[in-house]
């Protein structure tokens, strides 16, 4: 275990910040918090992403096999199509949905731009960049809002088979994270247009930032895995 | 015990103060009451609050033993039916996993650890509070299903699908899996709070590896937790949204696998249980080197030894699935990874034992219930080791070779740990010790009645006595041990509660003398936190210790002479720092954690019985989280304005130790 | 406040962030590893042809987003507690191993 002493400096104890730069992984309290929270998160979404690998192939293997307890809840073509296909591939609209992935990306850019902005005091980029961040978000929602509406009007629902259950859970809770992240930067932003956002506190909105990347990287993760790999 | 002296408001005449206080709540400004209590974010008041409840869930959990116990001693008995028997044994062990072993861990990390660290409180104290609230309310919320659900009923680990809505249609399932959601956050929000106290908020010169042993087993144990909720917390959603929304996680008719739930279970459940020992490991571990007068044994090898069971901890979940139907190849895997994790653990039984060797001893109840650890963890350890090998345990499994088996490490081993902490401890926390006489009599009589309770399940189960069956008949031969165990647990019981009766008595005792203080360091200990008068005052410490070495305040008493002979310098009375709270800067209680905690039960009953309710409940979530992050700074007219920034994802900095800390400006 | 400032300084991982410009290829580099993959799935391959580099793209995608966009290049570079670096690789790892496990118990019945 590595064995670190934390500098004299602190000792005296009245100027120690807890903003990193004396504790003995330069790390303040809550980004520290916020890396375990996401450690915890990795545990979480892993789970989600598991879950839906094995309920998915046990449906189009049901599908496959000719199971009439499955094939009764999604319209026949589909059926065929999944069959055919040995996977749950025919649904998903990969362009569109890149799109969505595009957009993602861009509100981690806008995001890591929002955190320098506000590191070298541009409190109107940050505005910017914040806002930005939270449409991109938004817009990645309604994507998926979009999304999820297509495929309940071609068949699949959130209770009528595994598949639907296992997709819908799993970028229903994405959606969630995102959502919340986006709750986080309009927070932000108010607090910043009333002022009280300032260059000392950079660092909350690197946090909120670190969050959003995970989030981001969740998403990565899935669109690979759910949408590109059968 | 004031934390604020001067009422908020400012005299009359002078303009208001810069920042102004959002909406309705202020921060709470009591000195005394239920209050106090309510709004707290002192990390001791936190852990008493947790062993508290702790103890109002044992006494639950107990009740719940011993109706199973009489349910059982003679055969064919209708003392319960089958239906309440399924209920209590569940909730029995329900209650007891997650809301007596898992908050009394809680109630002693909370306590000790920041002390022994030497900082002034956790780095997060109001999720610390709310982390309580939660745990505390989320319980209550699950032990209202007695009369509102009829208690869940499906075994502690609830398997699918007969945790399902077709198999189990009342609303007892639901009770469980959402009411222990709610206890999870409490675990996971106070695993994120503990690790950052302990990486950054340690004194000055303590590096990692002169933390007390007790200290790194909370470390790893909130390691295990921080990752193993969540995967609790998926199974416990999947299964909401079987039973709630109509998903078909676990329907096998739409070609759905029943072992995803245990393995999803397991994968928590088996770090679960290395996070119920650990605990109670750095308790023993503190108090054998106490009172053999010896450190400890291979400090370094306890230290990795911990760790590596928290590794492994995570390669052995399947061996609870041996007979589940997995595949030959995981069968083997998980059995020879079994067998592995025996040997951190040996190594520390070893380790306990050679530090006992050649000290000299002191027999107190304290150190008598942490041999009692050591040595029956060694038996639940031994009868492990022999389900590790999987042909046997297709014998032994699901039958009381189990119980008895799980019964020997975590009430043999982690409540005897607790026990033994609890005496430890009593002095530093309440300013007066525990009665020995009663504690030699609370020992012996845990000791008997424990092992004539579950020394003769090894033998029922060998003799193949199932599991979770609500009776037996007579030709089966159970007849003669099962009364024996039944008796053994009524003595254990009493045992068990002298605890609380010597508490009782010993409080009494004490304020009759005039409340006289025991002084800081009654034991001469060997670690930070008997360098400060008991009861620990409200800030901890005057000033930041200044560490050099592992038992650093035991080597401030104690030196070695020129012919290596170990001579006293010092007394800890005289080294103890008086307890002056001048200049230091407290973090101030607030109510936030409290109505947030509660917000959670509201959409919880939501859930069950009316999705509308899940509305106001979710609102007042965000309500709280706002307040939380928004209400003003505590000492508004101290003359360093300092405030806690609360920033938008409800982290605040609750300071380093060494008096006023320049914290940012609150949002205001 | 100021000496305090001037030891932050000394300290201070902020000499190392990236330039705007070097968040941007980030940001293109990772646009045209989706665009790689999303052609990669078209193309009409199979089998361990098709999802092999699928994860290898989304492995560097990830490492693209955390190294660069989440400052942990930097951090484990600089930081001298490498308890940090290895809680964190240490969930990833647990994450994909425990699950991977899993996954193989079901999907092979091994």
């Amino acid at each position: 275990m590595t064995d670190v002493a934390v500098p004299a400096e602190v000792v005296a104890g009245h100027d120690a910040h807890d903003d990193g730069h004396h504790t003995s992984l330069g790390l303040s309290n809550t980004k520290l918090a916020m890396w375990l929270f996401l450690g915890s998160e990795c545990l979480l979404f892993g789970a989600l992403i598991s879950t839906y690998l094995l309920s998915t192939a046990n449906f189009i293997g049901e599908v496959v096999a000719g199971n009439p307890t499955v094939l009764a809840t999604i319209p026949e073509a589909l059926a065929e199509e999944f069959a055919a296909e040995g996977s749950v591939s025919p649904i998903f609209d990969i362009p569109f949905t890149s799109a969505s992935s595009f957009i993602l990306l861009m509100s981690s850019l806008t995001m890591v731009l929002a955190h320098k902005a506000i590191s070298e005091g541009n409190y109107k980029n940050l505005r910017i960049f914040l806002a930005t961040t939270a449409a991109l978000g938004a817009s990645f929602i309604a994507g998926q809002v979009y999304e999820f509406t297509v495929f309940f009007r071609e068949g699949i629902t959130y209770d009528g088979n595994l598949f639907g259950s296992a997709f819908f859970t799993l970028t229903g809770f994405h959606g969630v994270h995102v959502t919340g992240g986006i709750l986080m930067l309009i927070s932000l932003l108010i607090v910043s247009f009333r002022g009280k956002l300032q260059q000392d506190r950079a660092e909350t909105v690197e946090i909120v930032g670190l969050y959003w990347h995970f989030v981001d990287i969740v998403w990565v993760l899935i669109f690979t895995i759910v949408y590109l790999i059968p | 015990m004031a934390i604020i002296e001067e009422p908020l408001a400012l005299p009359a005449g002078e303009p208001g103060p810069a920042v102004k206080p959002l909406g309705v709540f202020t921060r709470p400004r009591e000195t005394t009451g239920l209050t106090t209590w309510l709004t707290t974010v002192d990390h001791k008041r936190i852990g008493i609050m947790y062993g508290a409840a702790a103890m109002f869930f044992l006494v639950i959990g107990g009740v719940a033993a011993l109706l199973i116990r009489i349910q059982l001693a003679t055969p064919n008995n209708t003392f319960l039916s089958g239906d309440a028997y399924n209920r209590i044994f569940t909730m029995h062990g329900t209650v007891m996993v997650f809301l007596v072993v898992m908050p009394i861990g809680a109630a002693f990390a909370n306590y000790m650890m920041p002390i022994q660290v030497g900082a002034r409180d956790v780095a997060f104290p109001r999720i610390n509070a709310f982390s309580f609230w939660v745990f505390f309310l989320g319980g209550l919320m699950l032990n209202t299903s007695w009369f509102l659900g009829g208690g869940a009923n499906g075994g502690w680990f609830n398997y699918a699908p007969n945790n399902g809505i077709a198999f189990s249609p009342s609303t007892g399932i639901d009770y469980w899996s959402i009411g222990l959601l709610i206890v999870g956050f409490g675990s996971l929000t106070g695993a994120i709070n503990l690790i950052t106290t302990v990486i950054n908020l340690r004194a000055p010169g303590m590096s990692l590896m002169k933390m007390p042993v007790f200290v790194w087993m909370t470390l790893v144990t909130q390691f295990l937790l921080l990752f193993a909720i969540p995967v609790l917390t998926v199974a416990q959603l999947l299964l909401i949204f079987d039973r709630i929304f109509d998903a078909n996680f676990f329907n096998v008719a739409q070609g759905a696998d029943p072992l995803l739930w245990q393995h999803l279970f397991w994968v928590f459940g088996h770090p679960e249980v290395y996070l119920m020992i650990l605990p109670a490991f750095g308790i023993v571990s503190e108090v054998i080197p106490t009172f053999a007068r010896k450190p400890i044994f291979g400090y370094p090898f306890m230290v990795f030894s911990g760790v590596a069971i928290g590794f492994m901890g995570w390669g052995v979940w399947a061996h609870h699935m041996f007979v589940a139907g997995i595949g030959p190849l995981s069968v083997t895997a998980f059995s020879v990874a079994t067998m592995f994790i025996a040997v951190p653990t040996g190594v520390k039984i070893l380790n306990w034992m050679a530090t006992l060797w050649g000290g000299r001893l002191i027999l107190n109840t304290a150190m008598l219930f942490a041999i009692g650890l050591v040595t029956q963890f060694t038996i639940g350890g031994l009868s492990g080791v022999s389900h590790a090998i999987a042909p046997s345990d297709t014998q032994q499994t699901d039958t009381y070779y189990i119980v008895a088996h799980f019964h020997y490490v975590l009430f043999g081993g982690a409540l005897f740990g607790f026990m033994s902490g609890l005496y430890f401890w009593w002095p530093k926390v309440f300013g007066h010790k525990l009665d020995e006489k009663i504690g030699k009599w609370n020992f012996w009589l845990m000791v008997v009645g424990f092992n004539v309770t579950f020394g003769p399940m090894h033998i029922l189960g060998l003799q193949g006595m199932p599991r979770r069956m609500q009776t037996y008949d007579t030709v089966m031969g159970f007849n003669f041990w099962n009364m024996i165990a039944t008796i053994g647990s009524f003595v254990l019981a009493v045992g068990t509660v002298l605890v609380l009766w010597n508490a009782l008595v010993s409080y009494r005792r004490w304020k009759a003398a005039g409340s006289p203080n025991v002084g800081p360091d009654p034991w001469d200990g060997r670690t930070l936190e008997w360098s400060v008068q008991s009861p620990t005052p409200e800030h901890n410490f005057d000033e930041s210790p200044a560490v050099t070495s592992l038992d650093d305040f035991w080597h401030r008493k104690y030196v070695e002479d020129e012919n290596g002979q170990v001579r006293r310098v010092a007394t800890g009375d005289e080294l103890a720092q008086p307890g002056n709270p001048e200049g230091v800067h407290l973090p101030a209680p607030s109510y936030w954690p409290f109505v947030l905690a509660a917000a959670l039960p509201i959409i919880g009953y939501g859930l069950i019985y009316n999705l509308w309710l899940i509305i106001p409940g979710a609102l007042l979530v965000m309500t709280a989280l706002y307040g939380w992050a928004l209400e003003p700074a505590d000492d508004l007219d101290l003359p360093d304005d300092h405030g806690h920034g609360g920033d938008d994802d409800d982290h605040d900095d609750g300071g380093p130790p060494g008096g006023a800390a320049e914290e940012l400006e609150t949002v205001q | 406040m100021t000496e305090l400032a001037a030891h932050t300084e000394a300290h201070d991982e902020h000499d190392h962030h990236p330039t705007e410009g070097q968040y941007w290829l980030v940001f293109v580099a990772l646009v045209v590893l989706t665009a790689i993959e999303v052609a990669w799935s078209f193309i009409g391959l199979e089998g361990v042809a098709l999802v092999a580099p699928l994860i290898v793209m989304m492995i560097l995608k990830f490492f693209l987003v955390a190294g660069a966009f989440m400052h942990l290049y930097f951090d484990l570079k600089i930081l001298n507690g490498r308890l940090f670096s290895w809680a964190f690789f240490g969930a990833l790892l647990l994450a994909i191993g425990v699950y991977f496990v899993v996954f193989a118990a079901f999907r092979w019945e091994i």
